[in-house]
């Protein structure tokens, strides 16, 4: 009997120990991982009260005080309040960045939700085929397909004026002329929301036919019998059921529009006078071009709030009390 | 107390021999990294004074890397805080008043600062001295002024004189009209005289406010004076150039054809752009057929008074374990005449130094340089900007386009230049 029970004993320490090693082993790794994200974030957070450039040595501890000073919130205050270039720049920067993701999400919304819609009601055996050629552009890479714009947009040499050119039309300088707008949107800022909603539109798209597709068929069915049409049951049905993936991707479309770099700095990288210059955009050139990591740590960080922000409110604005 | 001598005679020699100052004997072996961007010019030009240098010291080995442009200067931002920059930097003049803390000074023996003076073009080598002391030597003079291609065939096709016989800028304006080309649907095919890009429009605008007698920095170099008569006057004419039409600003800027591309694919007649173009369009547009020369234009009024960035040369790091044997291969490349030279020819640069520029192989074989040999000492350096990219490329350039193209007055670009530009000394 006791030496059963010692052997239980045993089995179970044996147990007991091997699970805290894999505990152990997993949690470290993992701390050490964290440890690492956290330290860059502090150091972002830290850098925003400074006037840092990696080319000046500054004082004794991780190159902080001395000639990279320390300014409070002066960042802040220079961003919103300044005659400065910078926080022209980040005024401006800032307009465009909000310009370019309420633009994008409702376009990004109306092209994919009733696109995948059609997708869902046509035959299983064109199913596939369709899927794929639509979120081909999602798998490309970001620089490849802006130079497919690029050249597209190329006033001298591009189709799209080679088109305008044919119906006798004027063509226009779709990435440079700083005159032209529409809407009260720059052209610019027009052709790279469209290049960049037709690379991530795919994305979407899927998301939305995978909702789509958990919609109970008898649903639909009783609200048909019930006198409704296809668009009755469509906005009165579908919509509402989907209100969860909707909510999924408004928030990650609105973070990817947030946070648009590659496209845009290929195409533009800014211009034409600065109509094109994202968030994103300038922090880089901040960061990287001229040295100016203090400040760019403090753009960062409004962004963060911005996209923090709108996440809240899009979650309150779409949130459900059940999910189906 | 024989023990005791003994042992403080061998402690002092270990001492010496782990002594960090780099001190090296001819038979110990030093291996030295050295980093450039990626030009395959220049670095062709690199690689064959390391092949001579490890000739003549077999004992020294230099290992080169590159990196692309915008990954060179974020790899430098991020190896020089944590010490981990190569020994041998090569570095653009103008960011040493950037670096300079991160930087070795030349020590004394290597070169003076008056020594430096005497041997370089004052332009190339202002950049790297800051604060009284020297941080590198020069291998170019930047010059970005005054320096046009130009299309022979064009010109001929289009019954202009060539070559071209320009006393004054409004000759050349004249002939820019002459030369321009436009689609069936109006659009500018060709541009007559592209200058509409960041460097020419940022160089030819201070080299005017200088020949006409201002300066755009004040009197102790502590802010800048843009918004000033000769400014105003050398950006009307500007304004009044484009407005001529030898160039539609809107379809020619640094976004859409800069002037390299423009004038190597065959859209620009006359393409106003520094020397360095001209072994990088050999390169990199090996299917242009056009008979073309590079000449030098004249002044706007008086003498060529020009500024010039100071180009690219090579800098040690302070963390650098042997620093004695970088500053020699340093001295060997950039202050050796004949090494100087071989790595100008092979880079198709503009030496920084007088003795080489006026070399007969230079003549041979850079004739833009023999043309440019007058208006060289007429350079003077750029000045240490706090931040001269964005003075230069996020203040004066989108300002001075934004005035061509009819998006601001020149009132107003100036009044934004001397603002902006100034608060970048804050």
């Amino acid at each position: 009997m006791n030496l059963r029970r010692k052997k239980e004993k045993r089995s179970k320490g044996g147990l007991t120990i091997a699970k805290r090693r894999f505990v152990l082993g997993i949690t470290i790794p993992l701390l050490l991982y964290e440890s690492l994200g956290i330290f860059v974030i502090g150091w972002a957070f830290v850098l925003m009260f400074y006037k840092y450039s990696s080319g000046r040595l500054g004082g004794p501890i991780l190159g902080l005080g001395g000639t990279n000073p320390f300014v409070g919130i002066d960042n802040f205050i220079e961003m919103f309040s300044g005659k400065s270039v910078e926080a022209n720049l980040f005024r401006v920067s800032l307009k465009n960045t909000l310009i370019f993701a309420l633009a994008v999400l409702p376009l990004n919304l109306m092209i994919t939700l009733p696109l995948a819609y059609l997708l869902e009601s046509i035959g299983e055996r064109f199913k596939a085929f369709y899927r794929t050629i639509y979120f081909l552009p999602v798998l490309t890479s970001s620089v490849g397909v802006a130079l497919i714009w690029l050249s597209m947009y190329d006033p001298q040499a591009g189709w799209i004026n080679a088109i305008i050119r044919l119906f006798g039309g004027t063509p226009v300088s779709w990435l440079s002329d700083p005159r032209a707008g529409f809407a009260g949107v720059s052209v610019a800022m027009w052709a790279v929301i469209l290049a960049y909603l037709w690379q991530d539109y795919g994305y979407n798209m899927v998301i939305f036919i995978a909702a789509l597709q958990c919609v109970p068929q008898e649903l639909k069915d009783t609200a048909m019998i019930d006198g409704a049409n296809r668009w009755q049951t469509f906005t009165k049905i579908t919509v509402p059921l989907i209100r969860p993936t909707m909510l999924f991707v408004c928030v990650m479309t609105m973070l990817s529009s947030f946070q648009v770099f590659d496209i845009i700095q290929v195409m533009t990288n800014g211009d034409p006078g600065n109509q094109t210059q994202v968030l994103m955009l300038d922090i880089y050139k901040n960061a990287f071009r001229y040295q100016q990591l203090g400040w760019a740590a403090a753009e960062s960080f409004i962004l963060f709030l911005l996209v923090m922000g709108v996440t809240i409110f899009q979650m309150r604005l779409l949130r459900t009390e059940w999910e189906y | 107390m024989k023990k005791i001598l003994f042992v403080l005679v061998m402690a002092s020699m270990l001492l010496a021999a782990c002594g960090g100052s780099g001190q090296v004997s001819s038979n110990e072996k030093v291996t030295l990294r050295f980093w450039t961007h990626t030009n395959n010019a220049f670095n062709a030009g690199y690689d064959a004074l390391i092949t001579a240098y490890q000739t003549e010291h077999p004992n020294v080995t230099i290992t080169r890397e590159s990196f692309e442009y915008d990954l060179y200067l974020q790899t430098l931002q991020t190896a020089m805080p944590a010490g981990e920059e190569a020994d041998i930097i090569q570095l653009f003049g103008t960011w040493t008043s950037q670096y300079f803390e991160r930087l070795a000074p030349v020590p004394a023996e290597v070169m003076s600062v008056e020594k430096a003076k005497e041997l370089f073009y004052a332009a190339p080598v202002g950049g790297f001295i800051v604060n009284g002391a020297l941080y590198g030597f020069p291998q170019e003079f930047n010059c970005e002024y005054g320096g046009v291609l130009v299309n022979k065939t064009m010109f001929l096709a289009a019954g202009v004189t060539y070559p071209p016989q320009w006393k004054t800028m409004d000759d050349v304006v004249a002939d820019g009209r002459k030369l321009v080309q436009k689609d069936a649907s109006g659009m500018m095919s060709v541009a007559g005289f592209h200058f509409t890009s960041a460097d020419p429009i940022a160089f030819s605008f201070l080299a005017g406010i200088k020949q006409r007698g201002g300066d755009y920095w004040n009197t102790d170099h502590t802010g800048f004076t843009f918004n000033t008569p000769q400014a105003k006057a050398q950006l009307e004419w500007m304004v009044n150039a484009v407005q001529s039409g030898i160039i539609d600003p809107m379809i020619f800027n640094d976004a859409t054809n800069p002037v390299i591309d423009a004038f190597f694919t065959n859209k620009a007649a006359i393409g106003y752009i520094g020397a360095w173009a001209i072994a990088e369009g050999k390169t990199n547009f090996p299917d242009f057929t056009d008979e073309w020369d590079y000449i030098y234009l004249p002044p706007i009024q008086g003498k060529p008074v020009f500024v010039a960035d100071s180009g690219w040369g090579l800098t040690v790091s302070p963390n650098s374990k042997n620093q004695n044997v970088a500053w020699d291969f340093i001295k060997f490349a950039t202050t050796d005449p004949k090494n100087a030279l071989s790595w100008n020819l092979a880079s198709g640069t503009i030496p920084a130094m007088p003795e080489v520029a006026k070399s007969a192989e230079i003549a041979a074989q850079e004739p833009w340089v023999a043309k440019a040999l007058d208006i060289l000492p007429d350079g003077e350096y750029l000045g240490n900007m706090p931040d001269r990219d964005l003075v230069m490329y996020e203040i004066i350039y989108p300002r001075i386009l934004e005035a061509m193209q009819g998006v601001s007055s020149v009132n107003d670009a100036l009044a934004t230049i001397d603002t902006e530009a100034n608060s970048t000394f804050k």
